[in-house]
């Protein structure tokens, strides 16, 4: 189906920008095979009537709360992820691949850090350049040689993809820390699915709403007792965090306790939370805090936040962490080049899912490239995130440039630098000017992994959620889709692989 | 449960009912201000006695400002560094439900979070500009909104019975000190003023007009005017606040219903951890019955001072049986869960 001549306003005057990919239309203004059941549904729109719902969407998220806070303000002023109500569409055969490509690559790096927190195997045979972990901010050599209870480190991930313009997902990040954001992911699913219901219905889109069971099942299967037995706990920093709102919407959709560090207390060796009929043993704790806070003892003496003792409880296998702490070396951007080389080394196969070819900047050749091609290329720093610390090269100013130079040059080892990708880009509404134009997008699919079996060395099983968190830089030619730097979200369907329900 | 989240729940009841008391109250004093024909300084002056703020009030504003109304309803409905004024209990309430959003339903949290929102906006300082009682009944509609949906939407189990037993606990209080403060407006019986400046030749007409606004204050005027055919006199309204077990907002009602939430949170079986607040409840409900035999006009205001001492010392004593302290259940690996019921458990209630 060609947009007709005469399209209706929504579309009005709709095209791809040159030189980036488009989600939904291809090149000569068609809509894609798979993203007609979007397309279809937004054709009979009119501005108004989709003003309407956007409006509508946009105050039910503010009434319910579905909120970040923004640090910067003290007094914890909350906002609102701005949603936009065009989804983004993604095939069930690029799916599948998909799917079988994170399960590839968490499974690396899960082997990657057993074996980074034992053997070593990986840094002696050079598939790593030692200094790469040693020197990583988020390496912790105390931890080397405990197991973790459940025997998963990676039990939930959010890894970045994003598209260039030859229409190939490739990985920019991954996140196997405290990935956030799938809150969002069932709201706005809950708000499209209102206003949308019959194109959902009939456009055969997969189900997301049942993550929150996988997630509190997956928890449970780490348990160090029967799971059928665990309590499980979610651990928030409290309400003053800017997930605040995602993490208290998990703990109310698992059934479980939202609780805060300090309702949290370890007698010998045992974690337990603090309740009205006195303490209750602790075996599982999603934790949604950083390293740094989870145990003064053991990572800041000098903080009074965390629960003195949580490392020793979980360094004997008496509670399981999810996810495991001093996972960040293995999404440090440091690491981040050599993925693809342990993905052979561990498995002995190629990487099924592509990533961005990256400098690094320790190396002498690719150090000597970045600092003459600055104007090129986006350099990052290792140690930030959340679009922190990054120089857009092309954007740049001279001087920006010049400083950036200086601190690569500096620190080596704490850059690298990539060809800035031409993001892929969405039909997305504009308030301002009534009608849909592209932006562009990424995308963060979610991995849960869960223990299959007892057996020491066994493989976790791992699900990806069918959807994720479509992230969209609202901002005209903005690359910057963090929400704290003026992005967006969308709802993200994903079609079964007959093109129907049944 | 969770003692922090216990603890939340308590307090989420306290101040939903503290900021609907003090509205109603302000609004309450208002009318008086213009029925009884009493120096405002008579009138505003025991509002910030009873609330307790009553030093750091003159400390603020100088003694003065006391017998000011404006002054005074500034203090007890916007002040943040108040912390018994309406803005800080909407907030209280307010961060509270942030904090257990997980326990409430979804239609508690919105109606605080509305409440809280719309009490912050240039609408409600102009609504308190304009139309002073209207800004008083919006309070209380939206606080009782909140409360209602606590009992009608969340799951009947101890966060709940918590939450209550907080929201009693806390109506029982406010109860007592408006009380206590119209006792202390009211001529005694022998005639002598126990607050200097009433006007003697009126005094039948300002008798009436505070008895009838004690009543409207505590919601009981209809109810009070059933039970009694319409006759207003001051021992009976004294009584009937007091007394009438059949009144939701008299003293005895609420401190029966504490006394019987407080059974369901802490039954026979987990007596070792809240037996002492529900032993000194249950004490201060056979002493009210006592009391009501022969009550003398003049032991009111001791009578009074006792319920609100007990009260705070209740709270105190359930705030800590909450947190734990008093909990001596042996920790037994893996048997967490229900606690199992004594087997002889007999029903007391």
């Amino acid at each position: 189906m060609v947009l007709e001549a005469e399209p209706s306003l929504l579309w009005k005057g709709y095209s791809a920008l040159p030189g980036a990919y488009d989600e939904l239309i291809d090149a000569t203004g068609v809509p894609r095979p798979h993203a007609r059941v979007a397309t279809e549904m937004l054709q009979g729109l009119t501005p108004e009537h989709f003003q309407r719902c956007q409006s509508l969407a946009e105050l039910s998220l503010v009434q319910q709360g579905v909120t970040f806070s923004v640090y910067s303000d003290q007094r914890g002023t909350e906002k609102v992820m701005p949603v936009c109500l065009v989804p983004r569409v993604m095939g069930a055969t690029e799916w599948t691949g998909v799917e079988r490509g994170l399960v590839q690559r968490l499974t690396a790096l899960e082997l990657f850090l057993d074996d980074v927190y034992g053997d070593q195997r990986t840094m002696r045979e050079g598939v790593v350049p030692g200094e790469m972990v040693d020197k990583s901010k988020s390496f912790v050599p105390r931890l080397r040689g405990i197991k973790p209870a459940g025997g998963v480190r990676i039990h939930i991930a959010g890894v970045d993809l994003i598209r260039d313009p030859a229409g190939t997902l490739r990985v920019l990040e991954d996140n196997l820390r405290t990935p956030s954001g799938v809150s969002y992911v069932l709201e706005n699913r809950q708000v499209t699915k209102r206003v949308f219901q019959n194109a959902m219905e009939s456009g055969g889109v997969r189900r997301v709403d049942d993550y929150p069971s996988q997630l509190a099942e997956a928890l449970r299967s780490v348990s160090p007792i029967d799971p059928d037995e665990s309590t499980v706990v979610v651990l928030t920093p409290g309400p003053f965090n800017s997930a605040y709102f995602e993490h208290s919407f998990l703990a109310r959709s698992m059934g479980l306790e939202l609780v805060e560090a300090s309702d949290l207390v370890v007698d010998g060796d045992d974690v337990f939370v603090r309740t009205t009929m006195g303490p209750r043993r602790v075996h599982v704790i999603y934790r949604r805090t950083d390293d740094a806070y989870i145990d003064p003892e053991f990572f800041r003496p000098d903080s009074l936040l965390g629960v003195p003792g949580l490392m020793r409880a979980w360094a004997k296998g008496r509670v399981a962490l999810a996810n495991a702490p001093g996972n960040g070396v293995a999404d440090d951007k440091a690491i981040y080049p050599f993925v693809p080389d342990l993905i052979r080394f561990f498995l002995k196969e190629e990487p099924i899912l592509e990533q961005v070819p990256t400098f690094v900047c320790a190396r002498r050749d690719d150090r000597m490239y970045v600092v003459e091609h600055l104007d090129e290329l986006v350099v990052k720093a290792v140690d930030e995130a959340g679009g922190y610390g990054m120089l857009m090269g092309p954007q740049a100013t001279i001087a920006e440039r010049e400083k950036f130079r200086g601190l690569v040059l500096a620190e080596p080892r704490k850059y690298i630098a990539q060809h800035r990708v031409e993001l892929s880009t969405c039909p997305t509404w504009v308030p301002e000017h009534r009608r849909l134009e592209p932006r562009r997008v990424d995308l963060r699919p979610f991995v849960l992994a869960s223990r299959t079996s007892q057996l020491p060395g066994a493989v976790p099983d791992r699900w990806v959620l069918p959807g994720g968190l479509t992230r969209v830089a609202l901002r005209e030619g903005s690359y910057v889709v963090n929400s704290s730097q003026g992005g967006g979200s969308k709802d993200t369907w994903v079609q079964f692989a007959n093109g129907s329900a049944a | 449960m969770i003692s922090r989240v216990a603890d939340h729940c308590f307090w989420v009841g306290r101040y939903l009912d503290r900021a609907e008391s003090t509205a109603r109250l302000l609004r309450v004093t208002r009318s008086l201000a213009f029925d009884a024909e009493m120096p405002t300084q008579a009138v505003w002056r025991p509002v910030v006695t009873v609330s307790g703020q009553f030093e750091d009030f003159v400390e603020r504003f100088g003694d003065r400002a006391a017998g000011n109304g404006d002054a005074v309803q500034r203090y007890m409905t916007w002040a943040p560094e108040n912390p018994v004024s309406i803005r800080t209990s909407i907030w209280g309430a307010r961060e509270g439900a942030r904090s257990i959003r997980e326990v409430l339903s979804l239609d508690i949290w919105q109606a605080t979070n509305e409440l809280y929102l719309w009490f912050v906006s240039e609408e409600a300082q102009k609504t308190y500009q304009l139309d002073r009682d209207e800004i008083y009944r919006q309070i209380r509609r939206q606080t009782q909104l909140s409360l209602g949906l606590v009992r009608s939407t969340m799951l009947h189990d101890t966060p709940m019975d918590i939450l209550w037993l907080g929201v009693l606990l806390e109506r029982i209080g406010q109860t007592a000190r408006i009380l206590d403060m119209h006792h202390y407006l009211i001529p005694d019986d022998s005639g002598k003023h126990q607050q200097a400046g009433l006007v003697a030749g009126s005094q039948q007409i300002v008798q009436t007009a505070l008895w009838l606004s004690l009543l409207r204050t505590c919601s009981g005027f209809e109810a009070f005017m059933r039970v009694h055919k319409g006759r207003v006199t001051g021992s009976d309204a004294v009584e009937f606040l007091l007394f009438e077990e059949r009144f939701p907002r008299s003293l005895r009602y609420c401190v029966r219903s504490a006394v019987g939430l407080m059974r369901r949170i802490w039954p026979e079986h987990l007596a070792a951890i809240g037996g002492a607040p529900l032993a000194r409840l249950a004490a201060l409900d056979g002493w009210l019955g006592e009391q009501q035999k022969d009550l003398l006009p003049t032991s009111i205001h001791d009578l009074l001072t006792h319920v609100v001492d007990e009260v705070a010392l209740v709270c105190s004593e359930a705030r800590h049986a909450m947190s734990g302290a008093t909990a001596a259940l042996p920790v037994v690996e893996d048997a967490e869960g229900t606690p199992e019921p004594v087997a002889t458990q007999e029903q007391t209630q």
